[in-house]
Formats: structure tokens, C-alpha cells, sequence
């Protein structure tokens, strides 16, 4: 059956120059990298080119790269590494995000406030359209904000937030200022981060977002932000993270970040074509809105509500003619879960139940779009039918 | 067929999946995601939905997971708090399987193109003058045809249970020639979205306040003990009544939520002979049966059923051969029939009386 892929924004296709990158350092002796034997000075030499490589990805110095398991956990140890460290010297601390962060941000915040009492999670309300409002970012902020984090782009729905004005009012608005964290894993692959995310003290990104393995991530140190690491371990990335960093999983998310640096103005013009045709395309189906129309987004993302119909048997029968996407961000069960995106900017349950979010790379093609249109055009008038 | 196997994640829906693929069916595994929040026991945690997942991926069908956790929360959670805040004991698993598999789960796989539903139950669907009908399990230890004792011949129709003649120990030995990894996995128990760690006080208790009573003898009006919860008592229970003081066990015979007050009494005080049926929710699987019909009345999971007549009058109402330990209103009582005692004719919530 011919697969029509439109997940990428779960997981995007591997890409074969990574997989070549990482192979040196999948087989045979692969030396430890803080060791300092030859086999251990070639392992280095591979982990700090790639770290200069991410560095010159996001727009910092290669410093400030830590390397990680991960994009869930560079935002674990974001918000918890700050968190900890605040408090330390503070009799609160508030921890302030917006309300349709990925559950990677609102656990990590919310796992910290129930652990201490004197740790709050305030979140900055956003707009119909998914938006951060500046003005509620402005209610929450306090001399007790040890951090306030802003994703880039929305993973669900694909919307931009406005970094240069989150970073304003923390650094402007609270004596000293307070550190800001974005967590751009679903901009990463379609954004120029070192001018959109400039402004911002930290970052975070995984490589399999862009075509790299997954368990390969880096947080990003801007400017000299003091964090408590979270597995102290051996010391390893100077202190932040303990444990032997895998130079095969930093080596593959450099080879992706090189790639989509190179390939970024191509696949963003080649896609943004797709997403206006497939936008016009599904909102002409029945019961069908695009999700914040108006909205500035990354191209890559089309998400779609259907009224009266739910996204699990959307789903089911596109999946039977070899169309895979989800209905927003995927739970541990493998159910698609009402999406608290959408719950934030308003969106009726009964809206939200019927959602779908079409992603898209690299990779797609005109082809793909006009299948995808064409079948999920028969699939939803089916279900109207049916219904 | 084409037909979509409701996998619990336990033995008995695996191997049904197992039977009905090597009867040749067409068949795709789907596990409800019913309950959002903690869970220990019972057949819809996360753990439940992997075994569900790898038993399909070992028997090569695809599998999907439905979420319905707004309608469980709607049609099961809520009702069973808000029956135990009205001194009532709603039966949920019952209640699940009428809005949630058999209505839900059997329209969707309707609209997804199933010619079938199956399920893991120990029941049968038999053929009674050209008609569908419900049977007990063929393994009387297990039976569930009373918690399947709302269908009609809409579900009938589409329903496959292909373990229902099967005995449980059959069960277990046929999940392990299979190679499934759930052949030795407990049974459930538990209603699934109540910590058996913690138990329904503390469930209800996140929801609701629970009232304290006074336990107030029948017979001689005294006070013979307190609760802190009149929500917990169920009609007909013996357990956490003191005996009198003539040393006699003692029944709850009424919970009356509004007055703080529990009334127990002896076994001959509270005895029963009428039970009230809800008229709403009387349900036939086939004809309607008429004032004056022979029945055998069951109103618990693995109770015994008992010889009743049913009434059309004023109200429904069964009016029992043998006096019985009193029923809680909100139970559901399952009627089978005298001449065929097997057969399923029909299912009613019972009320206040």
C-alpha cells in the first residue's frame, strides 16, 4: 500500500545523510568522550564539531549547547534546572508558561509545584488563534518568576508566539529581569532560529523533528543562565548534564540541523504551496475550519476541525487507505486525547473532538497532497453520510 | 466477516480476537480508553492497553485505540457518583456496556464498515424462533450475560462472542497454544476507575461530601450506630452493622441520605417481596413481556436468579415467589426466562420502593 506520510510533526523521515554521519559511531570502538586515549580524542573532536554545528544552527556559542536525550528532557531541565536553582535563594518561586505548551513544559512545571509548596505554575493566557497575550503574560509576572517559558511554534497547531515580546516584558518588567526558555522543537525544522528565537536566554530542540534519531536533543544556554543539573552524574557537559554523551545521537543532530539549514528556504517555499492548497482544499469539505486561519504559521502544519464527526474514526479510515497523521499530540496509550490547544483558545469539545493535523517535510510532494485530498475528501463525506 | 474485536487487554477478548481470525474473519482489535485518571486495577490503564496491543501485533491484526473518556466521564462516572449521592447503587459496568460499547463502540463500527462487533464476554448469542437472543456462558462460574442484559435484537444482530461457550480454564489453555502473553493474567474485578487501594470512600470523597448518618433500628426506633457515610451503605448489606442487642444480625433496609439515617433492621424486618422497576429503563430483547409473566428476577453479577411475576400496572414491579434480602435502588435487575432459564428476556433499573 502506498504510504501518504503527514506526521511529521510526531516524527519526521530519517534522512540517509544522517544515518551515514552517525554510522562511523554505531560500530566497532567508539571511545568515550571526556577519556583521553586516541580513540576517545576522535570521539571528542566528532562531539565538538557537532556541537559547533548546533551552535551555529540556534545562533549561540558552542558553550552554551548541552546535550540531551532529547526535546522532553531540555525542557525538563529547563524548567527544573532553573526552578531549582531559584529556589535556593528565593521564598518563591513562580514558574510561568503559556497555556498550550507541550506537556513536556506544563509536566515539568506542574511535577515541580507539587513537589514544593513554595513552587507555582502561573500560565499566560492566549488568544482564539492560539496566541500568547502579552497582556496576561504581563498579569502573571512577578519579582517571585524564576522562568517563563514560550514555545516557538505550537506542535498541534503549527502557530508562531511572539518571542521578542515574551522576552521584553520578563527582562523589562521584573527588576534583574527573569530568564526566558522556548521550546522550538516544532520550529526547528522550518524557522531561521537564530533571528526568530534571538532574543530568548534558552532554547530547545530534538533532531527527530528534523530527519535525526530520536533520543538526540540539545538545550541551548544563550547567555549565562545558572541552572542545577539534574543528573549531576560525572559532570559531563560542564556540569548540566552527567552521564557519557552519545557522540553517534550529537553527531545525528547535527547532521539534521546541517540539513535543514541548508534545505530551509526550499522546503519552505515548496511546502507553504501545499499548505495554501490544502487549507483551501479542507475547508471546503462540510463542517470543516481550519484552525487560527489568520494566523502567522510554519508551513508545514494544517490542522482542521469537523464538526459532529470524531477524529478516531477520521482517522481509522484514512489510516485504511495509507494516509498517517493524528489528531494532535499523541498520548502514551496511543488515543488521541482532547487537546488542551484547543481548549485554550476556546475551541468547543464538541469542535475539538473532530480535529486532525496534517503535517508535512521535506519529503512531501504534490502528489501526496492531491491523495491526501482527494481521500480524506471521500472519508468525510462517508462519515456525513453515514452519520 | 469484517469484524472489530473490543480487546480489554485480558485474556478472554484475546483469544476471542485468536478464534476469530482463525475462523477465517477479517478482524481489527480496537481498546476503549475509557477512564483519564489513576487506576490500579480493572481493564482500561495504560498497562492494559499494551497487553491489548502486543496480543494483536502476535496475532498480526492491526489494532487502534478508540478514546471515549468524555463519554465515560458523562454516561458512567457521573451517574454512578451522582446515584451513590442519592443513597442509590448504580451498577457502572453495566452502564458502560450499554452507552459505551454497545452504543458508541457499535455505531462507530457500523460508520468504519464492520459487518461485526465482538467482545470477550462469557455469554452466547443464540437463535430463539428466528430470533437472536442472549444465552449465559457456558461456564456458570464466569457467566456475564447480566451485565449484557440490556440488549436488544439491534445489537444482537451484530454481536459475535466467540469464548462464550467456552469454560475459563479452556480459555487460558487456548491464549497459551496461541503464545499470548495475557493467558495467565487475573481476572478483573474491580470497577476501573476506583483505586482497589483505596477503595470508592476515597474516589467519592474527590467528588462529593459524604454525609454521616445515624444507624437507626427498625424495629425499637433506637440508635444503634453512625456512619461517616451514608453514601457507602447499600441496601441489603450486613457489613459494618453491629448486631442488636439481642445479638441478631442486622440489615440496612433503607438510606435516607436527606435525614441522616440508615435503617437496619433484623433479616425477617427488612425482607422483601416487591421490587420497583424504573419504567424508562425497562428494556426487551425481543417482545415486551405482559403483566402476569413468569420470570427469573437476578439483580447482582453473580447472584442467583429467583422466581418473580412481573406487573404492568401503576408501575413496574416484580413481585417475588420467596422473600429476599432488600435491593438497592439503581441496581439492575435481569430477567431470564422460567421455561428456558438461560435465555436473557430483559433488563430494568430498580427503584426506590
Amino acid at each position: 500500500m502506498t504510504l501518504y506520510y503527514f506526521d511529521h510533526a510526531a516524527s519526521a523521515p530519517r534522512r540517509d545523510e544522517v544515518a551515514d554521519a552517525m554510522s562511523r559511531f554505531e560500530h566497532g570502538v567508539v571511545g568515550n568522550p571526556s577519556g583521553s586515549h586516541r580513540a576517545s580524542r576522535e570521539a571528542r573532536r566528532a562531539l565538538e564539531e557537532a556541537r559547533d554545528e548546533v551552535a551555529a544552527f540556534v545562533g549561540a556559542k558552542p558553550g552554551g549547547v548541552v546535550f540531551t536525550g532529547g526535546g522532553t528532557e531540555s525542557c525538563q531541565l529547563a524548567i527544573a534546572g532553573v526552578a531549582h536553582h531559584h529556589r535556593r535563594s528565593h521564598d518563591r518561586t513562580d514558574i510561568v508558561i503559556s497555556r498550550v505548551e507541550h506537556h513536556a513544559i506544563i509536566d515539568a512545571a506542574e511535577l515541580m509545584a507539587s513537589d514544593f509548596d513554595d513552587v507555582h505554575v502561573r500560565y499566560v493566557d492566549v488568544d482564539a488563534d492560539g496566541v500568547v497575550d502579552l497582556d496576561s503574560l504581563e498579569s502573571v509576572l512577578s519579582a517571585d518568576t524564576a522562568i517563563v517559558s514560550v514555545m516557538t511554534v505550537n506542535n498541534e497547531i503549527g502557530v508562531r508566539q511572539p518571542l521578542d515580546g515574551v522576552n521584553s516584558l520578563a527582562k523589562n518588567l521584573v527588576p534583574g529581569g527573569v530568564p526566558t526558555h522556548s521550546d522550538a522543537v516544532a520550529a526547528a525544522p522550518w524557522l531561521n532560529l537564530p533571528m526568530v528565537t534571538a532574543s530568548m536566554d534558552m532554547l530547545s530542540i530534538c533532531a527527530h523533528k528534523m530527519g535525526g534519531p530520536v533520543n538526540s536533543g540539545a538545550l541551548i544556554l544563550r547567555n549565562d543562565i545558572a541552572l542545577d543539573a539534574l543528573v549531576p552524574g560525572g559532570g559531563q557537559e560542564r556540569g548540566r548534564r552527567g552521564g557519557t554523551v552519545d557522540v553517534a545521537a550529537a553527531v545525528g543532530l547535527a547532521a539534521a540541523a546541517r540539513i535543514t539549514r541548508r534545505e530551509l528556504a526550499e522546503v519552505n517555499d515548496r511546502v507553504i504551496d501545499y499548505q495554501q492548497k490544502l487549507s483551501a482544499a479542507l475547508s471546503y469539505l462540510p463542517g470543516a475550519r481550519i484552525t487560527a486561519p489568520g494566523a502567522l504559521k510554519v508551513p508545514g502544519t494544517v490542522h482542521v476541525t469537523f464538526e459532529g464527526l470524531a477524529s478516531d474514526e477520521i482517522l481509522f479510515l484514512i489510516d485504511q487507505e495509507g494516509v498517517c497523521a493524528s489528531a494532535a499530540a499523541s498520548c502514551s496509550s496511543g488515543a488521541a486525547q482532547p487537546s488542551h490547544v484547543l481548549a485554550a483558545m476556546g475551541v468547543e469539545s464538541e469542535r475539538a473532538r473532530g480535529s486532525l493535523r496534517l503535517s508535512m517535510g521535506a519529503e512531501t510532494t504534490a502528489d501526496d497532497v492531491d491523495s491526501v485530498i482527494r481521500i480524506l475528501s471521500a472519508v468525510i463525506h462517508r462519515l456525513r453520510d453515514e452519520a | 466477516m469484517k469484524v472489530l474485536v473490543a480487546m480489554s487487554g485480558g485474556v478472554d477478548s484475546s483469544v476471542a480476537a485468536g478464534l476469530l481470525i482463525e475462523q477465517g474473519h477479517e478482524v481489527v482489535g480496537a481498546t476503549l480508553k475509557l477512564w483519564g485518571g489513576v487506576s490500579d486495577s480493572g481493564c482500561c490503564s495504560v498497562a492494559d492497553v499494551d497487553d491489548a496491543r502486543r496480543v494483536a501485533q502476535i496475532l498480526g491484526v492491526d489494532h487502534h485505540v478508540f478514546n471515549y473518556s468524555q463519554e465515560f466521564e458523562r454516561h458512567v462516572v457521573a451517574p454512578f457518583v451522582a446515584g451513590h449521592a442519592a443513597g442509590e447503587s448504580p451498577n457502572p459496568c453495566i452502564e458502560c456496556n450499554r452507552h459505551i460499547k454497545f452504543e458508541l463502540l457499535f455505531e462507530r463500527a457500523r460508520r468504519l464498515g464492520f459487518d461485526a462487533v465482538a467482545t470477550g464476554h462469557h455469554a452466547q448469542v443464540a437463535d430463539r424462533d428466528g430470533q437472536f437472543a442472549l444465552a449465559r456462558g457456558a461456564d456458570d462460574q464466569k457467566d456475564q450475560s447480566y451485565v449484557l442484559g440490556y440488549l436488544t435484537q439491534r445489537e444482537l444482530s451484530m454481536l459475535l462472542l466467540p469464548i462464550g461457550s467456552m469454560r475459563k480454564t479452556d480459555v487460558r489453555a487456548h491464549a497459551e497454544r496461541l503464545g499470548l502473553r495475557t493467558w495467565d493474567k487475573p481476572d478483573s474485578q474491580d470497577v476501573c476507575f476506583i483505586e482497589a487501594s483505596k477503595g470508592r470512600e476515597v474516589f467519592l470523597r474527590q467528588r462529593i461530601d459524604l454525609t454521616p448518618a445515624k444507624l437507626v433500628d427498625r424495629g425499637s426506633g433506637e440508635v444503634v450506630g453512625e456512619t461517616a457515610a451514608a453514601e457507602l451503605m447499600t441496601v441489603g448489606q450486613r457489613r459494618g452493622v453491629l448486631p442488636g442487642r439481642d445479638g441478631e444480625k442486622r440489615y440496612v433496609a433503607r438510606v435516607d441520605i436527606a435525614n441522616h439515617t440508615i435503617e437496619v433492621g433484623r433479616l425477617d424486618d427488612v425482607l422483601i417481596s416487591v421490587i420497583g422497576l424504573d419504567r424508562d429503563s425497562i428494556t426487551f430483547a425481543r417482545e415486551p413481556l405482559g403483566d402476569g409473566t413468569r420470570v427469573l428476577a437476578q439483580w447482582s453479577a453473580h447472584g442467583v436468579a429467583q422466581p418473580a411475576i412481573l406487573r404492568d400496572g401503576d408501575t413496574w414491579h416484580l413481585e417475588l415467589e420467596r422473600p429476599a434480602r432488600p435491593v438497592a435502588a439503581g441496581q439492575t435487575v435481569v430477567l431470564y426466562r422460567v421455561d428456558d432459564p438461560t435465555i436473557v428476556e430483559g433488563a430494568a433499573i430498580v427503584t426506590l420502593s
